[in-house]
């Protein structure tokens, strides 16, 4: 490789803050992001195949390492950690949290990314349209159940922030109560309970 | 088996608890989940240089130049290692990795290939530069002349006379016999003799962090790795590699994305170690996902052959296994799971009359090594398939087969250990296939089929590696709770339990625990976070050195309110008199009285685990572990007989646990673990062509998606008999055992013929239906 | 292996776009990239210049003219689902948007991308020949349009010149009589390589008669095609159980090679019969 490349100026507004960068063409955004400090950004394939590096591109949910950081000249890119700090957490990371969702945690800022991009857009998700939002992150830990149980509080507690009546119930039939930060499993266990 | 009830439980008395047995928030959680947890490959340090490897295109070859000259000269490159350069440096890839035996399997890597190249993959040369882009460049710049040599790439081929040898004399790596009762006798007692061979393929753990990490030489001349890995033991490897004292090395675990046993092995430790040194600058490395593919361990294909003699009723009268395994390029940890397998591989059925034998056989493949149930998962797929093979053959139903051979507590293992803890087989399985439902109906294109599984794995090390954890724990004078551990935390919660445990023992509020972990110079070795120990292990330590501290408190506190130590519980950071609650100390109170006092609130304690000799070398008699999880899972699929495709309708899993630490990550380990083993039977093959590998990233290598696979339903069984803290059993390994099992099963059912191997791939569905003509 | 080093240049006009193609030397457009750069990452590729076009406002609309729906060739495979134009004229392009890679990729992959790429299994391609649809090449010498069918020459090779730019995708506006449907086989539920990928369009007449049969396969060859004999075996016969039977069994034979392919050769015996049925009773698609 002789040629010369010309590095380009970029201005990316991460989590509302701007930054001005000189990068080289042949980067993508998942790496830049990262360089710059947004380590909550993870790499897990680079070939779009994982979805651990999900970011809002603009609003959509998009693979980082699949969008060359030149092409995001201008662009609005909001990353798991501008959701929600340990102090002040996003109700959708509240969620993950609460619901035993996350386990190793490597997948969850790319869960958080296409979570929220799916409740911007329909705050009262059935489950098949839970599991389709999410259906570009891997997760090898939880074997997903949790985690479509999180987004199910996390839609409960955002729309209760917002007061909007739900029309769908949980899928046991029962409610959400968004005030529940311990949460039963499914089922109860047997043997140290009384009836068997 | 349809319309099956779940068998009633023995009456359990389990004493209440506070905080243990609650879904408690993980301590680990929301810092993971606001993006805040730092891994691995997250850290930099201050004038850090960049590391590749350069490995190896072709499964077996001679090296006979290597050139890094240009390499070397490309301005930005500050090192270059080649075999040449460590030579002498071995990997001890076998050593179990903590204290006690270090009783060695023989299983040594080369840190870096010198004259030959035995995998795709196999490293060969070291870069470290200013930039990763300098790195890669480097890389490309290495001249590499290689002498093709023939290669093995199936035990079949390694074993045949004459063939090239990877280990002496003749490429098995390990073997192991079991030699109980008589045989002959029981064949021979036989109303009917069963035979099925079964075959599993090489699988990728695919966890979503890579192996990576950061290491630096400090100010003290020690070298520091940070690294996601599941043993900070490695140290002593690493230091032995090196020339230096065990003392000059120091492993800083961070929080870990996944291990599922890969993370077992050395992986880039060993380099940045070497690099770190060369340079005396900070060196960072980190895998690339097809680096993962071609360079890390893969679980071990086996095939398995079982030879069981039934009477008509269904009882086994004798049985005869052979396993052969498939080690790879190097032995790594074979030898372990080869005799996790064997120790395993009649399943949780009573087996008087018994022999196994057992090898693992050297392959130019990518090595094979520790993957969640460790042999367990394998032997599984074998005897349960073989189980509903003998109730088709003798025209029972398999749940009845089971039932006519299921050991129960005070029974022996096919190692003739004794297994002391509840065996709740029958409950597992009958609740599991109770969960099931209706049968769903067939339709005219889709054939429904169900099938369920008993397993049996253990939790604990290998007894006879004298296993021992060891945990400190404190606490500040404003009451709240320190704990010191080694406990690598790979993300089943393992850290949280600890604390849990002593939020329970001390009367906390979980929120007032704060446990350090992970870094082998300061924090009190606890060995590794594989084999299903760490609860058991650690859980115990914690569980001693909390309690203690608690008998000090309590102590104390009785006496300064004038009652009986006997009338004194811990409870909301209070020492509270449990008949008046209105009498109390708070717990910061105590803990200034205390240590104006001189009386200690820390402690360190160590768990040691049973400790015992090898097995018998003719025999195979033995105690092995300290104990064992029994869980049954039960699907049900529907077979689209025209394309082949499979459909998971439902799933549901039953473990009896011992006791639920935290019901929300239990729940997370099986529906985890029961889809790793969906997969297993589903979707996942990591394929490889006369030692070239055919799947190399995840768009050809399938892990399971959110779409792929119902959640399973997860029934908890508590009965309190497990040896860990507060009766519980280990999950982590167990949850996976009997998915792909059961899978199998359900697929002979609707297909009435049995497919021997896994995957079960679309077009091994259509063969097997006789639509299409299986290819050479 | 890392991103080769390029050059990246942004026009602001379709013009500029062309201008760039026709003189920057090995200059390749990129839009979504969710196949140039894993393809740059892995050598396939390796332009010197990279020219962006997925921000031109003619290749990002969707819009009606001339009795068709012209989707522009950046537009996302995302937008397929989305757009209610989209929905009324062709409605099988959502159906394959569905099952096209997932969501996340959705939101970067354009429709103009994936037909450049030509793989063999190209999820779009079926969808689109189906719908007889015509590819639009700009180039500073003027504009071309020519079928899908002809565009895609071969596996990873179509009939665009260097200095061409696929603008727009053009789709007839569909009668009310016909209906389609589409099936991606893969391995996975989502997020793979088809193995097999089938669409159908078929539309009858009063009586009852088929008078449009259209029956494509995708990665059953090494590009897209349309079963041309087993679209044969429908026109002008009722769309009952035979006519499907004979049709499937033709689409069967139309799997390239010929040899080796059994497995194949069975799906798409199997999903074309199912789909020819599920169409035929969608009847009149209004």
């Amino acid at each position: 490789m002789t040629a010369q490349h010309t590095k380009q100026q970029v201005r990316l507004t991460v989590n509302g803050r701007a930054h001005d960068l000189l990068v080289e063409p042949n980067t993508v955004l998942l790496h830049t992001l990262r360089e710059i400090g947004y380590t909550d950004v993870k790499n897990g394939c680079e070939i779009g195949e994982c979805g651990a590096c999900a970011v809002l591109l603009n609003g959509a949910s998009v693979n980082s390492c699949m969008v060359l950081t030149v092409q995001a000249n201008g662009a609005e890119i909001v990353t798991n950690a501008g959701l929600g700090t340990i102090d002040r957490p996003h109700p959708i990371q509240e969620a993950f949290a609460d619901a035993g969702a996350v386990q190793c945690g490597f997948c969850t800022p790319g869960m958080v990314i296409s979570t929220k991009a799916l409740l911007d857009r329909n705050p009262d998700p059935t489950e098949a349209e839970i599991r389709e939002a999410l259906s570009g992150n891997l997760c090898r830990c939880t074997g997903y159940g949790q985690i479509v149980g999180a987004v199910r509080l996390a839609a409960a507690r955002l729309r209760d922030l917002a007061s909007i009546p739900s029309s769908s119930l949980g899928e046991e039939g029962r409610e959400d109560d968004p005030e529940d930060r311990l949460l039963a499993p499914d089922e109860p266990s047997e043997g140290g309970v009384a009836n068997g | 088996m349809d319309n099956v009830l779940p068998k009633p439980l023995p009456e359990v008395n389990l004493p209440p608890l506070k905080q243990v047995g609650r879904p408690l928030r993980r301590v680990d959680a929301l810092g993971k989940a606001v993006g805040a947890t730092v891994y691995a490959a997250d850290y930099s340090m201050p004038n850090m240089l960049h590391a590749k490897v350069l490995r190896s295109p072709v499964p077996s070859a001679r090296i006979v130049q290597l050139d890094v000259s240009k390499a070397r000269a490309l301005p930005g490159v500050a090192c270059i290692l080649t075999g040449e350069d460590v030579k002498g440096a071995k990997l001890n890839t076998d050593l179990p990795g903590q204290t006690g035996r270090e009783a060695r399997a023989g299983s040594d890597a080369p840190v870096l290939a010198l004259d030959a190249v035995r995998y795709v993959g196999e490293p060969i040369a070291l870069v470290a530069a200013e930039t990763l882009a300098l790195a890669e460049k480097a890389l490309q710049l290495i001249e590499i002349e290689f002498e093709e040599l023939p290669g093995v790439f199936s035990p079949e081929e390694a074993l045949k006379s004459g063939a090239p040898v990877l280990f002496e004399p003749d490429n098995v790596v390990a073997r192991y016999k079991i030699r109980k009762g008589d045989l002959e006798a029981g064949m021979a007692e036989a109303d009917a003799i069963v035979e099925n061979t079964f075959k599993m393929p090489f699988v990728e753990h695919a966890y979503l962090e890579p192996d990576g990490g950061v290491a630096w030489v400090d100010e003290q001349g020690v070298i520091n790795i940070r690294v996601c890995t599941q043993v900070i033991e490695h140290f002593r490897s690493i230091a032995r590699a090196l020339g230096v004292p065990q003392n000059r090395i120091r492993i800083r675990g961070t929080m870990v994305g996944g291990g599922f046993g890969s993370k077992e092995d050395i992986t880039v430790e060993i380099f940045l170690a070497f690099l770190a040194r060369e340079t005396g600058r900070p060196v960072k490395l980190v895998y690339t996902r097809e680096e993962q593919f071609a360079a890390t361990a893969k679980r071990h294909p086996f095939t398995i052959t079982h030879r069981t003699g039934v009477k008509a009723d269904g009882r086994i009268t004798a049985a005869q296994i052979t396993m052969v395994a498939d080690s790879g390029a190097y032995p790594y940890l074979s030898p372990y799971v080869l005799l996790y397998a064997t120790g395993m591989a009649a399943g949780p059925y009573r087996i008087d009359n018994v022999h196994v034998d057992s090898i693992a056989v050297a392959t130019n493949q990518t090595f094979t090594s520790a993957f969640r149930g460790f042999g367990g998962p394998q032997a599984a797929v074998a005897y349960e398939q073989q189980m509903d093979g003998i109730a088709k053959a003798l025209g029972l139903d398999p749940l009845d087969v089971r039932r006519a051979n299921y050991i129960t507590t005070g029974d022996s293992t096919v190692t003739g250990q004794v297994v002391r803890s509840a065996i709740w087989s029958e409950e597992c399985a009958t609740r599991a296939l109770h969960a099931l439902g209706e049968r769903t109906p067939d339709t005219e294109t889709k054939k429904v089929g169900r099938g369920f599984s008993n397993t049996l794995q253990s939790y604990g090390r290998i007894t006879w590696f004298h296993d021992t954890s060891r945990a400190w724990v404190g606490i500040e004078q404003d009451g709240t709770v320190v704990i010191r551990c080694g406990v690598p935390d790979i993300g089943a919660g393992q850290s949280n339990s600890l604390c849990q445990i002593a939020a329970e023992i001390l009367g906390v509020p979980l929120e007032q625990v704060t446990i350090y972990a992970t870094d082998s110079a300061v924090t009190p070795l606890a060995g590794t976070s594989t084999a299903t120990r760490q609860l058991y292990m650690s859980g115990n330590a914690v569980s001693l050195a909390a309690t203690s501290i608690r008998e000090r408190l309590v102590g104390r506190a009785a006496k300064e309110l004038g009652v009986g130590e006997e009338e004194v519980d811990l409870a909301n950071s209070r020492a509270v008199v449990t008949d008046d609650e209105s009498r109390f100390i708070e717990l910061t109170s105590l803990a200034k009285l205390c240590a104006s006092e001189g009386i200690e609130l820390s402690h360190l304690s160590q768990f040691n685990a049973p400790f015992t000799d090898g097995l018998d070398p003719e025999t195979g008699q033995g105690d092995i572990w300290p104990d064992f999880t029994f869980g049954a899972q039960a699907v049900e699929i529907a077979v689209d007989t025209e394309t082949g495709q499979i459909e998971l309708l439902k799933s549901a899993a039953c473990h009896d646990v011992g006791r639920a630490i935290n019901p929300a990550a239990v729940q997370g380990q099986i529906a985890g673990g029961s889809h790793q083993g969906l997969g297993y039977a589903l979707l996942e093959e990591f394929e490889l062509e006369n030692g070239y590998i055919k799947t190399p990233s995840l768009a050809e290598y399938l892990v399971p998606t959110v779409l792929d696979f119902p959640s399973t339903e997860v029934i908890v069984l508590e009965s309190g008999t497990g040896v860990g803290p507060f009766g519980a059993k280990g999950i982590g390994e167990p949850a996976l055992t009997p998915a792909a099992p059961a899978v199998a099963n359900a697929v002979a059912d609707a297909l009435g013929v049995r497919i021997p191997e896994l995957p079960f791939t679309p077009k091994r569905i259509l063969e097997a239906l006789g639509k299409t003509k299986a290819q050479a | 292996m890392p991103l080769p080093e390029f050059e990246f240049l942004r026009p602001k006009t379709l013009d500029e776009a062309l201008e760039m193609l026709s003189t920057t030397p090995e200059a390749m457009p990129i839009a979504g990239g969710t196949n140039l750069i894993p393809d740059m990452r892995k050598g396939t590729y390796s332009p010197e210049t990279v020219v962006d076009v997925s921000k031109l406002p003619e290749l990002c609309c969707i819009r009606r003219a001339e009795g068709r729906l012209l989707i522009g060739g950046a537009v996302r495979i995302a937008e397929l689902l989305e757009d209610p134009m989209v929905a009324e004229d062709a409605p099988i392009l959502p159906e394959m948007a569905r099952s096209f890679a997932n969501v996340l990729i959705r939101n970067r992959a354009t429709v103009g991308g994936n037909l450049v790429n030509s793989a063999p299994c190209c999820d779009s391609a079926p969808a689109f020949l189906v719908l007889d649809a015509e590819v639009e090449l700009a180039s500073l010498v003027g504009t071309r349009r020519l079928p899908l069918s002809e565009f895609l020459v071969g596996a990873f090779e179509t009939a665009r010149q260097p200095h061409e730019l696929l603008t727009a995708v053009r789709v007839p506006i569909l009668s009310d009589r016909s209906s389609s449907a589409f099936e991606k086989m893969g391995l996975r539920k989502i997020s793979c390589m088809a193995k097999v990928d089938v669409a159908v369009l078929v539309e009858s007449n009063d009586d009852g008669a088929c008078e449009v049969a259209r029956i494509a396969l995708g990665a059953a060859s090494p590009v897209a095609l349309r079963a041309k004999e087993a679209e044969e075996a429908l026109v002008g016969r009722p769309l009952g159980p035979e006519a499907i039977d004979t049709a499937s069994e033709r689409a069967a034979s139309a799997v390239v090679p010929r040899t080796g392919s059994e497995y194949k050769r069975q799906v798409v015996r199997a999903l074309t019969r199912r789909l020819l049925a599920a169409a035929a009773e969608r009847g009149a698609r209004r």
